[in-house]
């Protein structure tokens, strides 16, 4: 997969889009998110930490999430992050370009 | 859009919250690593990586990507503003003084106007003001009213009385008199204000029979004269040979109840036998309003004015009713009395002229700014065509730029508001005799701080927002491409439209300035009927209380004065000959066969040889002499608009008039007329004065004398004082001045006008030079290949000298044309403060024009002078 390197990084734009996708399906905390990629994935897309919380307080800010304080599945507070009518837009938009994007690689490779 | 908002209140919640963000981040995080731990063991914290650097990018997130955009922008302007110099600083001086100006008067108004006085709640505090059939107002009020009012005070709290001492106070070793207010028991408690050292007056001092008399003094005088020595608590100030005990010393907040009159020294109100008027202020109790005050207390002042019937008896029965029929008026007094504001505001339109002076600078500093902030985006329009190109936000370029309009417009505030602080005095300087001796500060309070901010953010944005919007308007391609790229950044037509207002309302200005100086110099210049030079008045007051020892002190002066060298001629009267003005007296003319006819006119009492000192030429009869004495028959002299008025062209003299009734109107012969002159203020029209001899009145307490000196008038102070003391050593001397400075004094609001409006107009020039200079410039570096193009083909110099001057004719003239109509109708608010001309005075409206066509003209010739001089091949190939 393009997006991502070997130890399974994600390129920051690329995350965001991964994000709401996930946040597509409905609420969720960061760690659910940090799970459910990984195992959407098959275990090859790792999000770090230290990437995932300053891009999900980006997209806050950017007004594509909103956030919540709730309780977990093990009755934990957790802050839950859900998609704003503005972040669905923007989830449209990107997964559109992702598929022009990935039909356009595969043609070339398919080609070559 | 949304998205904006709602990012933007995230940030400032951010500004606000942070704490709880913080919180918030690290129980998010926790929450993680204990779902880690829960599912992964123990090696989760590992797993985690660097919370703190993930922490601190989150925060960074937060609110530096705010703060550091803004921080980035305003570096930016100032490195951008500090590339061009010239720029910023013409930009930054000029709105400067537009906003200084602004706030100069903003702080004055605030001052006397709005700023409450610093005394135990000032919102209870009002002033009670009686008003006349025909609604003029006063606020001295009879005693009696004060003394019923004391009695019945009903929603009053308190009675406050003041009045300003009519005899001046003097310390040991001084000759220079102090002024007092004198103030009732109730004035320092009720305003509650403490001393800095000792005790301030009680009701227990303000009594009749009180054993000792108190004064307690300003801070300022304390400084002045007593070089702040504690030790003077306690010794003696003289009013007449009275002693007054020092008792206490104010602290410098304390000037009273009146800004623009700070007294010297307080003494209480029952040390004056006849206090005659006084002014009244009131505590309203809590709940009362100032119109229920008004209405409980109307019935208590009519009561008061009816009280005083029997001093009116000799009064004619119209100014009796007049007198009788006046009504209360109650003013809230929280900003202080308003003495000052009639005094110095009396005529509305010095504030208004004020202000349309100041709001034409910053209009004009305005205009200027717009033009040099357009043309400056377009100078730069290359840049901002390639920044767009490389992708930057156009409302990104705007901020940018918006960013830099402003820092300029902030900048100047700043300027403005410390030019603003010595403006203020001096304006307060033309406004005020004395501007010491009043406690009239400039403070930077809030109030003032906000209006210079406002008035800069408003400049910044309103004339910097539109060229900012223009100039990211730029047609990419053409800017980048063309070598000058200004073609269509620049829109000429607009510039010029700009620069044409620009004109027009400096032609207003140097109207202005022109009238308020040719006005001022008439002024300077009228004939006031008498010799101003070298005459010098000064007022003297004897110690002495009976009238033979009153009589013997003024004849020992006449005597002693007129025998110093130095001295032409000497006389004494009661009256200043120019300054005052005289009393208004009501007289009864004799008609044969017909009955008195009774009038106003001006009356002053004058010893032997006053017109003479005084340069008042005699037209007919004779002047006083020593047959007029006490016992001798009543006689006196009228001015010629007196006899005009009221004889035409019957010879006056021999003709009687009284003004002790009808009945009395065969009382003075009138034996001699003198020319007109002007009595109190230069601006008077002549009027009918009536001069009596003094030796036939009872001796004044007081006198004006007045001295034709032979040289310089200021050298025989002294030897006068000498003689004076010598005479009687209590005796005081005030008020030494000398005619020039009497009207110099008089014309000191017109002097302002002038010298502020020749200012302004100055600069107004200045400006529209420079924005004449810059487009000329421009054009010629737009035109230059047209230019060679035309030499080329044959034309002279003078051709090109003629084809650059055109349109700057176009834009003078534009602006003239529009300029000199406003001026002339705005002249016309100013009509009755000129003198001598009129609004429309012809020689001033050509000068003025002359003066904008001669230096426009100039500042287009420059660069068209370049233009012709440019070798045609060279001219050619610029492109």
């Amino acid at each position: 997969m393009g997006a991502a390197d070997k130890s399974g990084d994600l390129v920051q734009g690329t995350l965001d889009m991964l994000v709401l996708k996930t946040l597509a399906r409905g609420a969720m905390h960061g760690y659910g998110i940090t799970e459910f990629i990984q195992s959407t994935s098959n275990d090859v897309l790792r999000v770090e930490e230290g990437a995932l919380y300053p891009a999900l307080h980006r997209l806050e800010l950017r007004g594509l999430l909103a956030s919540e304080w709730g309780v977990s599945e093990n009755n934990r507070r957790a802050k839950y992050y859900r998609l704003t009518g503005a972040g669905r837009k923007q989830l449209a938009a990107e997964s559109e370009r992702w598929n022009r994007m990935t039909a356009a690689i595969a043609l070339v490779m398919d080609t070559a | 859009m949304r998205e904006r908002v709602s990012a933007f209140w995230l940030r400032l919640k951010s500004l606000v919250l942070r704490r709880k963000l913080e919180s918030d981040l690290d129980e998010e995080l926790a929450f993680h690593l204990a779902m880690l731990a829960e599912k992964r063991g123990a090696d989760a914290r590992r797993q985690f990586g660097n919370a703190t650097n993930l922490r601190e990018r989150c925060r960074d997130l937060w609110t530096f990507a705010f703060l550091e955009t803004l921080w980035r922008d305003l570096h930016y302007a100032i490195r951008a503003l500090a590339r061009t110099p010239a720029f910023t600083m013409v930009a930054v001086v000029s709105l400067a003084l537009g906003i200084g100006a602004n706030t100069a008067i903003f702080s004055l108004m605030d001052v006397m106007l709005l700023r409450p006085l610093p005394v135990k709640d000032p919102q209870a505090l009002v002033e009670f003001v009686r008003a006349d059939a025909d609604g003029s107002q006063m606020t001295n009020l009879p005693y009696p009213v004060y003394d019923y009012f004391r009695r019945d005070r009903g929603s009053l709290a308190d009675v406050l009385a003041i009045a300003s001492s009519s005899a001046a106070f003097q310390d040991q070793g001084s000759s220079q008199p102090a002024a007092a207010h004198e103030v009732s028991g109730s004035f320092f408690p009720s305003l509650g204000v403490s001393p800095l050292m000792g005790r301030t007056i009680g009701p227990d001092d303000d009594r009749a029979g009180a054993a000792n008399r108190v004064a307690v003094i300003s801070y300022a005088f304390w400084a002045r004269r007593f070089g702040r020595d504690p030790s003077i608590l306690g010794s003696a100030m003289r009013r007449s040979g009275e002693r007054f005990t020092i008792i206490g010393i104010m602290p410098p907040s304390f000037f009273g109840l009146d800004r623009g009159a700070a007294p010297d020294l307080w003494v209480p109100l029952a040390t004056d036998p006849d206090p005659g008027e006084v002014w009244v202020l009131g505590r309203l109790r809590p709940g009362v309003s100032v119109e229920g005050a008004r209405v409980q207390l109307e019935p208590v002042f009519r009561q008061a004015l009816e009280s005083m019937r029997g001093e009116l008896a000799e009064y004619a029965e119209r100014e009796r009713n007049s007198f009788l029929s006046q009504r209360l008026l109650v003013n809230p007094a929280t900003e202080g009395t308003s003495g000052i504001r009639w005094t110095y505001w009396d005529h509305l339109s010095t504030l208004k002229t004020l202000i349309g002076l100041s709001g034409l600078v910053l209009l004009i500093a305005c205009a200027n700014l717009a033009n040099l902030l357009m043309a400056r985006s377009a100078a730069r329009s290359r840049e901002i065509a390639i920044r767009i190109a490389l992708g930057a936000g156009r409302w990104r370029l705007v901020r940018q730029l918006l960013t830099e309009n402003l820092t300029v417009s902030l900048a100047g505030g700043s300027l403005g508001v410390l030019a603003a602080g010595w403006g203020h005095r001096l304006l307060l300087g033309f406004l005020v005799r004395d501007p010491s001796g009043v406690a009239l500060d400039f403070e930077l309070n809030y109030r003032v701080m906000t209006f210079a901010l406002m008035l800069s953010a408003a400049t910044g944005l309103l004339f910097g927002l539109m060229p900012a919007i223009r100039a990211t308007r730029a047609d990419v391609y053409g800017a980048i491409r063309s070598g000058t790229g200004q073609k269509s950044a620049w829109n000429i037509l607009l510039a010029k439209g700009v620069l044409a207002v620009q004109i027009a309302l400096s032609m207003v200005l140097l109207l202005g300035a022109g009238l308020f100086a040719r006005s001022l110099r008439n002024l300077g210049a009228a004939d006031l009927g008498l010799t101003r030079e070298h005459l010098l008045l000064m007022d003297v007051r004897p110690a002495a209380r009976s009238p033979q020892a009153r009589q013997q002190f003024w004849t020992d002066l006449t005597g002693r004065v007129s025998a110093l060298p130095g001295v032409r001629s000497m006389a004494l009267a009661g009256d200043a000959v120019f300054g005052n003005g005289g009393w208004n007296q009501t007289v009864w003319i004799a008609r044969p066969g017909q009955a008195p006819l009774d009038t106003h006119v001006s009356e002053n009492r004058v010893g032997p040889g006053f017109f003479a000192t005084a340069g008042i030429p005699l037209l007919a009869g004779r002047e006083f002499g020593e047959q007029d004495r006490a016992n001798s028959p009543l006689v006196a002299l009228v001015n010629r608009s007196f006899a005009r008025r009221f004889f035409g062209n019957e010879n006056p003299l021999g003709k009687h008039f009284g003004d002790r009734g009808q009945a009395s109107s065969g009382r003075y012969e009138i034996v001699g007329v003198v020319g007109d002159a002007k009595y109190g203020s230069v601006r008077e029209k002549p009027r009918a004065m009536v001069f009596h001899p003094i030796e036939q009145e009872p001796p004044l307490d007081s006198c004006v004398l007045h001295v034709r000196t032979v040289s310089e008038p200021a050298a025989l102070v002294p030897a006068i004082r000498r003689e004076t003391q010598a005479i009687d050593g209590d005796a005081l001397i005030s008020d030494v001045r000398t005619l020039p400075q009497i009207v110099r004094g008089q014309l000191r609001q017109d002097r302002m006008f002038a010298t502020l409006a020749s200012f302004f107009a100055l600069l107004a020039l200045a400006l529209g030079a420079i924005g004449i200079y810059g487009i000329v410039a421009y054009r010629v570096a737009q035109r230059t290949s047209e230019i060679g193009l035309r030499m080329a083909l044959g034309a002279q110099q003078r051709d090109v000298l003629w084809l650059v001057l055109r349109e700057t004719l176009t834009v003078l003239g534009a602006g003239a044309i529009v300029g000199i109509p406003a001026a002339l109708g705005v002249a016309r608010l100013a009509k009755s403060m000129l003198f001598g001309l009129q609004p429309s005075d012809p020689l001033t409206v050509v000068c003025a024009t002359a003066i904008l066509f001669g230096v426009g003209t100039l500042a287009g010739f420059l660069p068209a002078r370049r233009a012709a001089r440019l070798a045609p091949t060279l001219a050619l190939r610029s492109e």
